[in-house]
């Protein structure tokens, strides 16, 4: 979800503002010598559509959600080319929509467009494997979209962390929230993608096929680290909400030495009174949130793949 | 949303008269300003926001556009704001949340505000004078050119929708028209897409898209007597 500023401190917006500027710089580069090419009006319609596809509502008990497009664009146009394109919604979002602050850009592109769409991609592809049938990429586009939304929010809970002194806040209860909160979140994205993915196989193969044989089978090492960092980013997302409550290693350090006395603030001792009432109900509800996410993503990637057996037909009638 | 984004873009008044590089400097030092400034100091929030009033005044933006943009906001960071309180069990971090929404209304007011004052298609021959990559400025163009169109055609494909659907859909069934409609919007896109191209490539397309100063434009209108109608 979009960070509004106000949230992350002035060094993390700056910092997650580089780290977005490489990346999307990168990106660019890749896309350079291909200018001529339909690329540009391809990546402001793809933009234009996850604009418009946003606009459409999937109406859930009480609220309802609506697609983030990280994983649609990935496969559809591509790493690089849906990284531009997620980009540019969100600095449109940011300027013209007020949606996620202007400091706090950085940090957005870096979660929806690098991590979404990079992250995104190379988890996609990497469970795609060399001969995808539609089953396998309804999965493969499902589970990506999920473990996609997690490390986001990983990635989040860090900044955050990183922002506020120690003390500031229960950590272990807001990362609790936010992960929960991003396990639905994943969900529904993880279904709206599957939903798209499965559309776009019945009716353009060769959309969702274009990029993939474009890809060839360089960089496979280094997608497979950027699938494996993006797991981790997913688990370590809910880890964080236990991981918080521990000192840090330089706040261990100071307190080995005895330095902690002299600098402990009020507010800490504030943070481990909060702390204890609460110690039950997290590990629950964060372990429920991921035993949930993971089961539901695979039995609803399962059952939307078993309506999918009749469909082999349409794409040879297609390709003939 | 009803209308263009950038609406009130293409005004007459002192604020549209500034170089759009004051602008973008006055509103990420706003930004930046509402970042830094600690609790203790709330009054200084007060100071911020009544300068963004002032701006919004100057420019001559209605008060009813800015509480209709406020109105879509406001939810929004008030659910993000009230997960502070509700981390602590709502006995604590009230403060925290209203931090939070303060910081984000004067960001955003002064958002709306740059937005406002300086038409987007001038924020991106600013940016593509800066040296922003032209791969972004022009998808951005082109993103803006055409962001309208889709969703009009998605509007007409809602409303041929619910003329063929009697009755109120089961929950699921929703979600599968949903992802339906976007599917078809993403392939009439992309046939649109492949017919822009051609028409880009027909009119001598070679991989640079150029920006000009569509103000000089207008100035011409004013000049020949012609109606000023480009800003639409």
């Amino acid at each position: 979800m979009h960070v509004p500023d106000g949230l992350l401190s002035v060094p993390v917006c700056a910092a997650t503002g580089a780290a977005s500027t490489a990346a999307v710089g990168y990106s660019v580069r890749r896309l350079r010598d291909r200018l001529a090419d339909r690329t540009i009006p391809m990546i402001g319609m793809m933009a234009a559509l996850v604009f418009a596809g946003q606009m459409v509502n999937f109406p859930l008990v009480g609220i309802s959600g609506h697609l983030l497009g990280g994983v649609l664009c990935a496969a559809v146009l591509g790493p690089w080319a849906g990284c531009l394109a997620m980009t540019i919604v969100l600095v449109v979002q940011c300027l013209l929509f007020g949606d996620g602050g202007l400091l706090a850009l950085g940090a957005n592109v870096l979660h929806m467009a690098v991590i979404g769409v990079w992250g995104g991609y190379a988890v996609y592809r990497f469970l795609l494997g060399s001969d995808a049938g539609p089953r396998r990429m309804l999965m493969a586009a499902m589970i990506a979209s999920w473990l996609s939304v997690m490390a986001a929010a990983a990635a989040f809970c860090l900044e955050f962390r990183l922002s506020h002194p120690a003390g500031a806040f229960d950590y272990r209860n807001v990362f609790s929230l936010i992960v929960a909160f991003h396990s639905l979140i994943g969900i529904g994205e993880a279904v709206i993608t599957g939903l798209l993915v499965r559309f776009l196989y019945r009716h353009r193969p060769d959309l969702l096929y274009g990029p993939v044989a474009e890809g060839g089978s360089s960089g496979g090492v280094r997608r497979v680290v950027a699938a494996g960092l993006v797991a981790a980013l997913a688990i370590a997302a809910f880890l964080s909400p236990f991981a918080s409550s521990l000192p840090d290693g330089l706040e261990a350090a100071a307190e080995r030495t005895g330095m902690a006395r002299l600098e402990r603030s009020p507010a800490w001792s504030v943070f481990s009174d909060y702390e204890l009432p609460a110690i039950g109900w997290q590990p629950a509800s964060v372990a429920a949130a991921g035993i949930i996410g993971v089961v539901s993503v695979v039995v609803l990637a399962l059952l939307m793949s078993r309506t999918l057996s009749g469909w082999k037909s349409d794409r040879e009638g297609l390709a003939a | 949303m009803a209308g263009y984004w950038d609406r009130y873009g293409r005004g007459a008044t002192v604020c549209h008269r500034w170089p759009i590089e004051a602008k973008l400097g006055v509103v990420t030092a706003i930004t930046v300003v509402a970042l830094l400034i600690p609790v203790e100091h709330w009054p200084l929030f007060g100071v911020l926001l009544a300068v963004v009033f002032v701006g919004h005044s100057l420019a001559r933006i209605p008060l009813a556009y800015l509480m209709r943009r406020l109105a879509f906001f406001l939810p929004l960071v008030l659910m993000l704001g009230a997960t502070i309180p509700a981390a602590e069990g709502f006995s604590g971090g009230w403060e925290t949340m209203w931090l939070i929404v303060f910081r984000s209304v004067v960001t955003f007011l002064a958002l709306v505000w740059l937005v406002s004052v300086a038409p987007f298609d001038l924020l991106l021959a600013t940016l593509n004078r800066y040296r922003c990559p032209p791969v972004l400025t022009a998808t951005m163009a082109c993103m803006y050119r055409y962001v309208y169109v889709l969703w009009d055609e998605l509007g007409r494909m809602q409303t041929a929708r619910r003329a063929r659907t009697f009755k109120r859909l089961p929950r699921w069934r929703q979600w599968y028209e949903g992802a339906q409609l976007i599917g078809m919007l993403l392939l009439r896109a992309f046939g649109r897409a492949e017919r822009v191209h051609g028409a880009m490539l027909a009119r001598g397309f070679a991989g640079r898209v150029r920006f000009f100063d569509t103000r000089l434009l207008r100035e011409v209108g004013r000049e020949s007597g012609g109606d000023d109608d480009d800003a639409g």
